[in-house]
């Protein structure tokens, strides 16, 4: 039985979310919908027939070695992403968030790799990548390893993208801690240092509990995100230029060139719905972990 | 015991305490340091390539500090193309769009936040899932709906996609869930405020550091789009920055002096809304005196 | 300039047209200049025409006009490439051209293997304009320094001078390749240029059959020398590598003796490495080409007439000069372009014998080739195929097999 408090509650919630509802339906939900309507159906874009051939589209998925590859290489770099850049920047945002001299300088030059554009930022990656001069390898020979192939070989080149990305990602992550730190009330620290506790324990026991929710979104978006990587993997290793990288086939890469270049949209929206359902399964795993409490 | 040494005994172990803080320090600061300086190397290096010649570019192994500087490439983004015009469609886009996420994605953030109502599980669900798909694949659906909409090369078609954002809402919503207690929403109902008044007047004011790291972030994405826009205009006046260096390629090459130099003008918006609303974003808002 | 940028922004905003508007559209961004060119005289010559230019990069043309031409949302005149035209002409969404454009095209303007590439059913559909062409390009020092005459005529003299050509370290890996081959990379472009050569031996990726089907077309000798070559080259003889920098970047810097590219090569050399010292020569059978045609849309006339206006010899020169890429039109003078730039030579005087080739214009063709060069990059590093004719007769077996499997999921596999 419901009370006419709860009721006028569900009515502000309702009217609240209408719109945004609206709008969501019209620029995602009904054309993701008709994207999986599309995946049970043969097209190559052009054609005004599209002629219906069930569950076809996804039992070839599961024997396609493209297929495989890509969700293997995806799979293999989402974790890595997260494993390298996470952590990292959940440490520098705990740095950064008592005040420092050069504290406008640290988040600036963290947030840079943010803003700069791929295109131009893989020159400076072939670069540091290179077979034979990059500084990469020159780091690793302080530490007696031979020079590698990081962008021709392929096990190497799955690494590269996992560097390249969590370069990118880690100022994104680190202002989401950093916001997520700054809005622990003060009171909570002040308490603790009256008690006496260190600042390892102020972090185990106040800082990372509190930011739990926060943890939990960087963690979902970043392997969302991570599932998506695209526009690296092409930059380096395109038909355009000469590109001198390895093709580290990942999933979306393999979706674009399915519905795109062979002209299987039908195809590549199966391709898409086996992609959502992996990663919402993650996520919800995800959520699981982390248990949420609301 | 006698108290001197005691005394010395506490002596010595606070200034090894103090030794201890003073390492922990110094080591914390190296390593902020030189992964600062790691982060901003390819930035660095944008920067070197806008001012160096074709022939420079080329050259194996590069050099960082350019050995004839040239301001050739800014000149050549400005004239052959109307790339004043295109920056102008950028920030008009990027704007409207990060109004519209931040308006949608802090409502729906606090809705999905603190309001039990039946649906409530599976409507974050949905919402999360439409961020996973990739854009490419549901595109075309989109775009044979904003035709039909009539909205194909113009403003309002290019901005169609980008008012709404579900990392927004479940950014907002994480936020609300960490720092915005029950009980200061249920003061506020006791004292028989509207939902509009507690959400405009308690909520909203709590949330001004979140909401600008949502800015800066909605900002940026809006501003780097590139499969949308392209789609969408049928005429060169529309097109923004990131559309716009695109061009700047050949069949075969492209050319990275230009692109360099385009894009170091493409972020310079961005860099200033991140410096004014830094601010905003480490002064967080601390609740005091709200416990007991 | 300005009052055009004030129709076009008022235009994009209103929706409103102040004059008849044509809009071309085309893929490669360095058109624009031309289109520009030629449509100022045009439009002095026609007051109350405008004409609208948008390019793209080419991959993002392709996609929007296989989006937008279905929702006829497509611009006036497209100039696409003939094997991506092929698709849209045989769906319908390309209607002939006019008796007179069509028979201009068929006249002694062109070359036979353009007209055929911009037909159809026997009709023809679009106006051929220009073509990417491959050549051999080889840095003339390093040949005086190796003491070899010219460029290399035969497919044995290639593989003899690039080993004569190549300088290695110590430990015998090269520093300086004698021939840049393509090995690896993304799409369909190491296929394209492994076809290249092994078009030299009588190969292709492809071939139609009696009933004018397709079957893939390198499971043969032809195929079996291709992919020796370069297993040799790469593996045994120790030319070339995948480190090594190659292609344009290369030959500009010096790391590589020679290497078959297109004419676009030429205009980057001037302006990354204009003292460089080379040449270019034709290959020994035939090269590839890839020809760009313009296409209407839709039956209006000041489209077509600024189509057939835009093919004056003038600028089909000022194509050259100015952007790069070869004109098709062989009842042109070209010997000023070639007399200033001599390089050119090789693009611009095909001779009848030398046999062209291009993409084939079936549906399927990106994918058998982007399938195919995935293969071949494995096969170029594998050392195991280093004198084992039985192990690349196994690689071509294998890679054919997938190829008309594709061809048979698309419905064109023939005997």
């Amino acid at each position: 039985m419901t009370s006419p408090i709860t009721r006028k509650r569900w009515f502000f919630a309702y009217a609240a979310l209408a719109p945004i509802l609206a709008i969501y339906l019209f620029v995602r939900i009904i054309p993701i919908g008709r994207t999986f309507l599309m995946s049970f159906r043969n097209w190559d874009l052009i054609a005004l027939n599209k002629p219906f051939i069930g569950m076809a589209n996804y039992l070839e998925l599961l024997k396609d070695p493209s297929f495989q590859t890509s969700l293997v290489n995806t799979t293999v770099i989402a974790f890595g992403i997260v494993i390298l850049s996470v952590p990292a920047a959940l440490l520098v945002a705990v740095l950064l968030s008592r005040p420092r001299k050069l504290s406008a300088f640290y988040e600036t030059a963290y947030f840079l790799p943010v803003v700069t554009s791929m295109v131009p930022a893989t020159l400076a990656w072939k670069w540091i990548l290179d077979a034979d001069l990059g500084p990469l390898n020159q780091f690793i020979g302080f530490f007696g390893m031979s020079p590698k192939a990081w962008l021709i070989e392929p096990g190497l080149a799955i690494f590269s993208i996992i560097l390249l990305s969590a370069w990118k990602v880690l100022g994104y992550n680190m202002i989401i801690f950093l916001v997520g730190i700054r809005n622990i009330p003060a009171t909570y620290y002040e308490a603790a240092t009256i008690d006496g506790a260190t600042n390892l324990q102020r972090f185990r026991y106040i800082t990372l509990p509190q930011l739990r929710p926060i943890l939990l979104f960087v963690s979902v978006i970043t392997v969302i995100q991570s599932y998506n990587v695209y526009t690296q993997v092409y930059v380096l290793a395109s038909d355009a230029q000469g590109a001198p990288g390895y093709v580290v086939r990942v999933l979306v890469y393999d979706m674009i060139e399915n519905g795109f270049r062979f002209f299987r949209m039908g195809y590549a929206s199966a391709e898409a719905m086996v992609l959502l359902l992996i990663v919402m399964t993650l996520t919800l795993l995800q959520f699981a972990f982390l248990r949420e409490r609301t | 015991m006698s108290t001197v040494s005691a005394e010395r005994q506490a002596q010595a172990a606070k200034q090894s305490r103090q030794l201890g803080t003073l390492l922990r320090e110094t080591s914390s600061e190296i390593v902020l340091f030189v992964g600062a300086i790691v982060m901003m190397m390819p930035f660095l290096w944008m920067l070197s390539t806008a001012l160096k010649t074709p022939a420079e570019i080329l050259t194996w192994p590069p050099r960082l500090i350019p050995q004839e500087a040239t301001l050739a490439n800014f000149v050549t983004v400005f004239t052959t193309a109307p790339f004043g015009l295109w920056l102008l469609n950028s920030l008009i886009l990027a704007v409207v769009s990060t109004l519209g996420i931040l308006l949608t994605s802090s409502v729906a953030g606090y809705v999905l936040a603190k309001f039990s109502f039946p649906g409530r599980a599976a409507l974050f669900t949905i919402i999360l899932a439409t961020a996973i798909v990739p854009f490419e694949v549901y595109m075309i659906p989109l775009y044979l709906a904003a035709r039909d909409l009539g909205v194909i090369n113009t403003l309002p078609g290019i901005l169609l996609p980008f008012v709404i954002m579900s990392f927004g809402i479940f950014f907002i919503r994480q936020n609300v869930i960490a720092s915005i207690p029950d009980e200061l929403i249920e003061a506020g109902r006791i004292d028989g405020a509207s939902e509009l008044w507690i959400f405009g007047r308690v909520v909203m004011p709590l949330l001004t550091g979140p909401l600008s790291a949502l800015g800066i972030f909605a900002f940026m994405q809006a501003w780097n789009q590139f499969v949308w826009p392209l789609l969408v205009a049928n005429s060169k006046a529309l097109y923004t920055a990131e559309v716009g260096l695109a061009l700047f390629q050949t069949g075969f090459t492209i050319n990275f002096g230009a692109v360099s130099a385009g894009s170091v003008i493409s972020v310079l918006p961005i860099l200033t809304v991140f410096i004014i609303l830094r601010k905003q974003i480490i002064n967080g808002v601390a609740l005091s005196g709200l416990k007991g | 300039m300005t009052k055009r940028f004030i129709t076009l922004i008022l235009t994009a905003l209103l929706g409103v047209s102040f004059a008849q508007t044509i809009t071309v559209w085309s893929g490669f961004p360095e058109m624009e200049a031309f289109y520009r060119y030629v449509a100022d005289d045009f439009e002095a010559e026609n007051p109350g025409v405008t004409i609208e230019i948008l390019t793209q990069p080419l991959r993002d043309f392709e996609r929007k006009v296989t989006v937008a031409l279905p929702s006829n949302s497509a611009a006036d005149i497209l100039e696409i490439s003939s094997s991506f035209a092929a698709r849209l002409v045989q769906g319908g969404l390309i209607p002939a051209l006019p008796d007179n454009l069509a028979e201009y095209v068929r006249s002694e303007a062109y070359n036979d293997f353009f007209v055929e590439n911009a037909s159809f059913d026997g009709n023809v559909y679009g106006v051929p304009l220009f073509r990417g062409q491959g050549a051999l390009f080889y840095n003339t020092a390093m040949f005086e320094e190796a003491g070899l005459p010219g460029p290399p005529q035969t497919m044995e003299e290639y593989i003899d001078y690039a080993n004569q050509l190549t300088v290695r370290d110590d430990s015998g890996n090269p520093t300086r390749s004698g021939w840049s081959l393509r090995l690896t990379g993304g799409g369909s472009g190491v296929a394209e240029k492994f076809w290249t050569i092994m078009h030299q031996y009588g190969g292709s990726i492809v071939e139609q059959t009696a009933d004018g089907l397709w079957k893939n077309g390198y499971n043969n000798e032809a195929g079996q020398q291709a992919v020796q070559l370069y297993v040799d080259l790469v593996n045994k003889d120790n030319v070339v590598t995948p480190e090594l920098k190659g292609d344009a970047e290369g030959f500009e810097l010096g790391t590589t003796a020679m290497f078959i590219r297109e004419s676009w090569v030429i205009g980057d050399i001037a302006s990354k490495a204009p003292d460089l010292e080379y040449d270019t020569a034709l290959l020994p059978e035939g090269t590839i080409a890839l020809p760009v045609n313009l296409y209407v849309t839709n039956d209006n006339s000041e489209a077509y007439a600024f189509v057939e206006y835009a093919l004056k010899p003038e600028y089909q020169l000022w194509l050259f000069e100015n952007v790069g890429w070869l004109p098709n039109r062989q009842d042109v003078d070209y010997t000023p372009v070639i007399e200033a730039i001599p390089q050119v030579e090789a693009f611009l005087n095909v001779p009848e014998e030398h046999n062209l080739f291009t993409v084939p214009p079936i549906a399927p063709i990106d994918e058998i080739q982007t399938r195919f060069a995935e293969r071949l990059v494995q096969a170029y590093t594998d050392e195991s195929l280093v004198d084992n004719p039985e192990g690349i007769a196994e690689f071509l077996a294998e890679a054919a097999a997938e190829t008309d499997a594709i061809l048979e999921r698309a419905g064109l596999l023939g005997e």
